[in-house]
């Protein structure tokens, strides 16, 4: 895949392809098509819009409806509630210091996945003996269970059986085992640490895959112009690897976002919802009142989509291709 | 028109599908002579796989179905942990169980989701149930939970570790506790004096016994909540400056939850602890030598101890009373229910069964907690909001060795408006 290809699904459709003459030639076509014939497309996106409809539209439906129902502590259905549950939502007491984390969290994290797959994936770039295998290793994180990874990291850092804990002991590290996922000020930067691991993989990959589009002649011609090896990196890397680099941060941005297998597994957002994320203290509501939960689970869907756009907008996705 | 007139087509062979899944849960009503399958969600006692509950509850219903071959029964066991958000899922999406075993039931009561016990039970199995729980199962006068089990706690210490900190008895008052945990921390270093485990798992509980033990507790005597009383904060005050800031117990009393304090004790790993007679068997197990007395309070040992009861109901939605009553007798015969808590050591609730534990002499181990049931103490059962609160609770009341007075009364507000809301 090259690296205009990649970036002109998302961007570059519109004013390329209208100036192109021979798609032109298409509208007297359309024009003539009337009724039923316009229908012709369906059967073959007809799938794919039912699916979206099924799996995405109507979750977003349900999940809004909920925000405004009265629904009972046991799960019974009340009635409305009008805007109650997000009055109820914006008065808890913990709700802005778990928004405050939930912020923290995602520039941590994905600002530290983005910075070490930079690194590992100029690494894999390489050609070193084992290269092969050593690809093939860094798969391992993604390719087990978020969930497994979580909980083993937390058996790991078990207070009295945790083989970290042990270690660090042995290596004189610490003084005596510790509880590192009971105290939020420690359990935080082993959550992240955690998410970084399991976000490495994808990461490095879509970079080492931009890395690969960057032609040797680039390269080339700096080395004959006399650039030493940080501007290369500085004037030619950085800036042909952006698609993919842009790619690796929204989608780190969203997944770390809604990340909430790790915190879940680990420390269940506790104690209160001192280590929860806004998808986790989401969570936490579901048990004492479902509405209220949908109500936040609102809140986050527009956060995420409000994230991506400014994001995107800062980063001028598709100026590219003007 | 072709396409649109297909797209009507499929939208009523979807909504028939949907129809008739809806149907086959709901309208069974009709005649006990048709095949029922009755859908069973019972909570797990267990604490490792060989001695899940679910393994009691499959032989119950099979020795059932053999003796009622028209009604077959689906059982699911859930973990604690899990069992009220999956309850709560199961009655919001319309697709409630037939029978529920779990530890609350008041909250159902509220929005007319269950039988009344006397519709559900024959006399003989309802006269057969201890009046002192009978009338804990009764909201506003009508009885709707069936008690299933019963438990209370004491106090557990591990005699060996005590004899090598050099204490002769079990302590008595708060104090005591605090120079039995200095004691044992300074003889033997890396085992936790005391095991407060005031985790999501059951804060209502360990809380409960700290605020009875300085005359505080949930309610006052009108039933109205009490939880920012004096009382508890200053319970709470004295474990976070006497236990938990000098390290006598575990570093975050807050995530520690109460199997990890069991498991802890069971592994000689933990000194002292607010057990219940689960705990006896799983001492055993783990060859530490215990014993049991009464709870420490602040002036001295305490005349009551905090009494739990968990509960049987059956749901009106699938339409199943008949079967339901067949199965709640056949589920409550002495020869079951002795069987499950003589595997469990939990209290019966049943006149028979217990006149058969006390009087049978197997159950030495026991005696205490029979003791001390009739002076038991409970949550606020009856309490529709009850289940709201504890919820509450169990999230973040263990934070409250913390911050006592503020996280103390963010709770008793949250209490007040899940009872203004019921």
């Amino acid at each position: 895949m090259s690296t205009t290809s990649t970036t002109s699904g998302p961007a570059g459709k519109g004013s390329p392809l209208r100036k192109d003459g021979s798609l032109r030639k298409d509208g007297p076509v359309r024009k003539d098509r009337g009724g039923l014939a316009r229908l012709g497309p369906l059967p073959w996106i007809g799938p794919a819009v039912l699916l979206i409809a099924l799996v995405v539209l109507w979750p977003v439906y349900e999940m809004v409806r909920t925000s405004f129902l009265r629904i009972s502590s046991s799960g019974f259905v009340r009635g409305s509630a009008g805007f109650d549950k997000y009055k109820q939502l914006f008065a808890e007491p913990s709700l802005p210091s778990v928004v405050l984390s939930t912020v923290v969290w995602t520039v941590v994290v994905v600002g530290a996945t983005m910075l070490v797959s930079l690194a590992l994936a100029q690494l894999f770039n390489q050609r070193f003996p084992g290269r092969r295998l050593t690809r093939w290793a860094l798969i391992a994180p993604w390719a087990a269970s978020v969930v497994m990874t979580a909980i083993g990291f937390k058996w790991m850092l078990n207070q009295t059986a945790g083989v970290l804990n042990t270690l660090m002991t042995d290596l004189g590290l610490i003084d005596s085992p510790r509880d590192w996922l009971g105290d939020p000020a420690t359990a935080w930067p082993w959550m992240m640490f955690v998410a970084v691991f399991v976000s490495l993989p994808f990461t490095t990959y879509t970079l080492l895959a931009g890395l690969q589009t960057v032609p040797g002649e680039v390269y080339e011609a700096a080395r004959v112009d006399g650039a030493g090896p940080w501007q290369t990196y500085f004037r030619i890397t950085l800036p042909l690897l952006r698609p993919a680099f842009l790619v690796g941060v929204v989608i780190n941005l969203i997944n770390v976002f809604n990340s909430f297998p790790i915190i879940w597994s680990m420390t269940h957002g506790g104690p209160d919802s001192d280590t929860a994320t806004t998808t986790v203290f989401m969570y936490q509501l579901k048990n004492s009142d479902i509405g209220e939960s949908a109500a936040m689970s609102v809140v986050n869907f527009a956060l995420v989509v409000v994230m991506v756009v400014v994001f995107l907008k800062a980063s001028r996705w598709n100026q590219e291709e003007n | 028109m072709n396409k649109r007139s297909l797209a009507a087509v499929s939208a009523c062979a979807l909504g028939a599908l949907a129809l008739t899944a809806c149907g086959s849960g709901g309208g069974s009503t009709a005649s006990a002579d048709k095949d029922v399958t009755l859908k069973l969600v019972a909570a797990d006692y267990g604490d490792k796989a060989s001695n899940s509950s679910a393994s009691y509850w499959k032989d119950v219903a099979d020795r059932f179905t053999a003796a009622n071959p028209k009604i077959k029964v689906d059982v699911q066991v859930i973990n604690w942990n899990d069992i009220d958000s999956q309850v709560k899922t199961m009655i919001q999406s319309g697709n409630v169980p037939d029978v529920l075993q779990t530890g609350g039931y008041a909250d159902k009561v509220a929005d007319n989701l269950l039988y009344r016990a006397d519709e559900v039970l024959s006399e003989p199995t309802r006269t057969n149930l201890i009046d002192s729980f009978a009338k804990a199962g009764e909201v506003d006068g009508k009885p709707y939970g069936i008690p299933f089990v019963a438990s209370a706690r004491a106090f557990f210490y591990n005699k060996a570790l005590f004899a090598q900190a050099g204490i002769t008895e079990a302590p008595k008052s708060w104090d005591d506790v605090k120079a039995a945990a200095e004691k044992i921390k300074a003889a033997v270093p890396g085992v936790t004096p005391y095991a407060l485990p005031l985790g999501s798992e059951e804060a209502q509980g360990e809380s409960l016994i700290w605020e009875l033990g300085n005359a505080g507790g949930l309610t006052d005597p009108k039933g109205a909540y009490t939880l920012n009383s004096q009382a508890n904060i200053d319970a709470f005050t004295w474990l976070k400056t006497n236990l938990v800031a000098p390290g006598l117990t575990y570093a975050n009393p807050a995530t520690t939850d109460r199997k990890t304090a069991f498991a802890d004790f069971a592994a000689g790993k933990a000194a002292m602890l607010n057990g219940h007679p689960s705990l006896i068997q799983m001492s055993k197990d783990g060859k530490v030598d215990y014993g049991v007395a009464p709870i420490p309070g602040k002036a001295g040992a305490l005349k009551s101890t905090l009494g739990v009861a968990d509960w049987m109901m059956a749901f009106k939605g699938p339409g199943h009373k008949e079967q339901v009553r067949a199965f709640l007798d056949f589920a409550y015969a002495k020869e079951n229910t002795l069987k499950f808590d003589e595997l469990y050591n939990l209290m019966p609730v049943t006149e028979d069964t217990l006149k058969d534990m006390t009087g049978s002499g197997k159950h030495p181990d026991l005696e205490p907690f029979f003791a001390l049931l009739p002076n038991a103490a409970f949550y606020p059962l009856g309490d529709t909001a009850w289940d709201a609160v504890s919820a509450e609770i169990k999230k973040s009341g263990g934070t409250a060795v913390n911050d006592p007075a503020k996280v103390l009364g963010e709770l008793q507000k949250k209490a007040e408006a899940a009872v203004s809301d019921k």
